[in-house]
């Protein structure tokens, strides 16, 4: 029971989740986050579908200033 | 390259300066006089063009620093650091998700989102969503993403913390995300 709670408490909300995926843009993730973000997308096709569209979002900007 | 090309091949981007910059300075005058100043500066340095990359990118190259000299100059100007406040203050209170922290309205599904970059309209509708930024995040997403600064050059430039610049990008972020969702992907554009 103590290993669940403890893996639960590391556990992203979306919320959370989405402000990491967005600043993985501007700064390289330590392991720790790294692995949480890992974790949440595994499991959740919103979060996935969010992190593509940012970097889809990138790649636009990319063109429009090229 | 002869002038006569090399001046219409500058021209033919001054609409697109004028928009990159003004959605930096949000001031019509000095956008004008910034863009005036870049196509001056490119004029002279015609024979430090080497093609390697297209004039466009080389041009936004010049207007970076010429961006951010002038808002070096404005920065002086207490003004603008006021209003920096309002949009860094990450609240609790998120309107796109729940209490939870669950989606309130998830991203919707997209389709090939690859097919909008080879339409012009996209690029016009994305200027559009960019417009609609609060003017600091406007500023500070186009120095990051169009200008390509490096974080802790914009952070220097505008005396702002790197959790304020992630805050305002993020921001930026989901308001452009949402944007071209509700103006592009769902709406008959994607056809």
């Amino acid at each position: 029971m103590k290993s669940i709670k403890h893996l639960l408490g590391h556990w992203l909300s979306c919320k959370d989740a989405s402000r990491v995926v967005s600043q993985a843009q501007e700064r390289s993730l330590s392991a720790f986050e790294r692995w949480r973000l890992r974790m949440h997308l595994a499991v959740c096709d919103k979060c996935t579908r969010f992190e593509r569209q940012l970097q889809f979002m990138r790649e636009a900007l990319r063109r429009y200033r090229s | 390259m002869d002038n006569a090309t090399f001046t219409a091949e500058l021209d033919a981007h001054r609409r697109y300066l004028l928009r990159v910059a003004h959605l930096q300075l949000r001031d019509a005058d000095l956008a004008e006089d910034v863009v005036q100043e870049t196509l001056v500066a490119a004029l002279s340095a015609q024979a430090g063009f080497t093609g390697k990359s297209s004039v466009k990118t080389w041009l936004t190259g010049i207007l970076k620093h010429k961006i951010v000299d002038a808002i070096r100059q404005k920065q002086r100007q207490p003004i603008i650091q006021a209003s920096f406040d309002d949009e860094t203050d990450l609240d609790d209170f998120d309107p796109l998700f729940k209490d939870n922290g669950g989606w309130a309205a998830p991203p919707a599904d997209w389709g090939d989102p690859e097919n909008a970059l080879s339409r012009q309209q996209f690029f016009d509708i994305m200027e559009l969503c960019l417009e609609k930024l609060p003017p600091n995040t406007a500023r500070v997403f186009m120095m990051r993403e169009v200008m390509e600064l490096e974080s802790d050059e914009i952070c220097k430039e505008l005396t702002i913390t790197a959790n304020n610049l992630w805050v305002i990008l993020y921001r930026a972020r989901m308001a452009l995300r949402q944007c071209l969702e509700q103006n592009w992907f769902a709406g008959q554009g994607r056809g």
